[in-house]
């Protein structure tokens, strides 16, 4: 080894050699295919060997079309645009989040959308789809973030204003006196049966940007996802702050503005039903 | 037709982008008077023949306080609150047995016909109130909402004093709403008189 080094250090430029072998110090490419394709060892002929096609396109491909609405922050001078993209239905996953998924897998990773859990817990994914499961091919498939909210990207939207909502409610249990036994607060079973219903609302935003009363309003009025959760406090026999609450909503933009249109409930993914919840809250503080 | 008139349209589209200049529909005339303008250039494609005006565009999005704060709670108004609604919806209700009630009964009353009269203003009067507040927000034009405000108050008077007239020197509500009901019962009756 050292031999080597030494010979390589102090041989002729001529005799040195990189790193890498070059072609003029070993055998010429042509001479060493030769060597492997010998007279001894001919390749089979291509007559006598199957072909193999390039892959047919499938007959029983349901090739369907999704547009989907596509802005990026990062050109803000240019508009909005409706993207689309074909895929086949057979390779796809029942829900449309497995067409975004797999457009952004295999056609256009730019394309930007939240989600998580994909099973209708964390609420990440809401956005505003022509229907539920895209099988019919003939008709194109339309996606957009949700309505009347600032887009940040593709199909996210900015829901700031939303929790900032959510959170003016104040959604925790309010209690000034101890529990009784020091421990935990007890519900009896009626009591719990009255918060079902309200406490399965995963945030998603759905319901409040479907309604018209909050596209105008959302500013003030606090929109139907916030509302239900409002009740869903004020339902709450534990909680010792229900005037407060009440109180909070006593004004003619944050409840009121609520004009009974249903969009929420008919919007809802987990079918809850938040124009009850408000209906519930404005038939409490009629006649209080 | 359409390829006939699109200088005219990209010349008015490139003159005037941003506003609609003159109401004429018709794009012959405007461009009539367009031309007498100077026709300084835009970079914009004659896409629309008029520019969008659309009414209370949405604002570039503006956060108060920082993103963890809370939106600011209003101070109660139980008359702007629960004791409006709750008498928007007796009102409501009571307007429906009442406007039954003197064909039913049969008998003309002008004191029934009078609170018939004052719950319809009342009615129509939160009514109206409700789509301002809807539409014209009173953090982005409060002139605008307090002229639309009163022009609603001014309303109720107006119509009042409309009604009072119709109630003292004509037949009065119910009567009429029954000349409109039974309209064209003798129409073939008059159409064999005339013929």
């Amino acid at each position: 080894m050292a031999l080597r080094l030494a010979s390589r250090r102090f041989a002729p430029q001529v005799f040195r050699r990189g790193m890498a072998t070059t072609i003029e110090h070993t055998k010429e490419p042509i001479a060493a295919t030769a060597e492997a394709t010998s007279a001894s060892r001919p390749p089979i002929p291509a007559n006598k060997t199957s072909t193999e096609h390039e892959p047919k396109k499938d007959e029983n491909s349901r090739i369907k079309t999704f547009n989907i609405y596509r802005w990026n922050p990062d050109e803000p001078a240019s508009k909005p645009k409706m993207q689309s993209y074909t895929l086949d239905l057979n390779k796809t996953g029942p829900m449309m989040l497995d067409a975004l998924i797999r457009i952004k897998n295999e056609v256009d990773p730019t394309l930007t959308f939240r989600r998580s859990c994909r099973e209708g817990i964390c609420g990440s994914c809401a956005m505003n789809i022509d229907g539920r499961i895209p099988t019919d091919t003939a008709k194109d498939s339309k996606i957009y973030p949700l309505p009347h909210t600032y887009v940040v990207k593709d199909l996210v939207p900015d829901l700031t204003q939303f929790y900032k909502q959510y959170k003016s409610i104040k959604p925790y249990l309010q209690r000034d006196t101890p529990s009784p036994d020091g421990k935990e607060n007890l519900q009896s079973k009626e009591d719990r049966r009255k918060l079902d219903g309200l406490y399965e609302c995963i945030l998603c935003a759905c319901c409040s940007t479907s309604c018209p009363s909050y596209w105008w309003n959302s500013e003030e009025y606090l929109g139907p996802a916030v509302l239900m959760q409002s009740y869903r406090w004020i339902a709450d026999s534990r909680d010792e702050k229900t005037a407060q609450r009440k109180d909070q909503l006593n004004n003619s933009m944050s409840l009121y503005r609520c004009h009974t249109i249903l969009n929420c409930s008919r919007t809802c993914p987990k079918g809850l039903n938040p124009a009850l919840a408000i209906a519930e809250i404005k038939k409490s503080m009629a006649f209080a | 037709m359409a390829c006939a008139l699109r200088p005219t349209l990209l010349r008015q589209a490139l003159a005037a982008p941003s506003k609609r200049a003159f109401s004429s529909a018709v794009p012959a005339f405007r461009s009539q008077r367009q031309s007498v303008k100077p026709s300084w250039s835009s970079q914009r494609a004659a896409f629309q023949t008029s520019a969008r005006r659309p009414i209370l565009p949405p604002l570039p999005q503006v956060i108060h306080g920082s993103v963890n704060d809370p939106v600011k709670t209003p101070e109660p108004h139980p008359s702007h609150g629960s004791y409006h609604w709750t008498a928007e919806r007796l009102v409501s209700a009571a307007l429906l047995p009442i406007t039954i009630m003197p064909f039913a009964v049969g008998s003309l009353n002008p004191v029934l016909d009078g609170t018939f009269i004052g719950l319809i203003i009342i009615h129509t009067y939160i009514g109206f109130q409700s789509c301002i507040t809807d539409y014209i927000p009173t953090w982005r034009m409060p002139t605008v909402r307090k002229l639309f405000d009163w022009a609603n108050v001014l309303a109720v008077f107006v119509v009042g004093w409309g009604y009072y007239e119709f109630e003292t020197n004509d037949v009065g509500l119910t009567e009429a709403v029954k000349r409109v009901w039974r309209a064209g019962s003798n129409a073939k009756e008059v159409a064999d008189k005339a013929s």
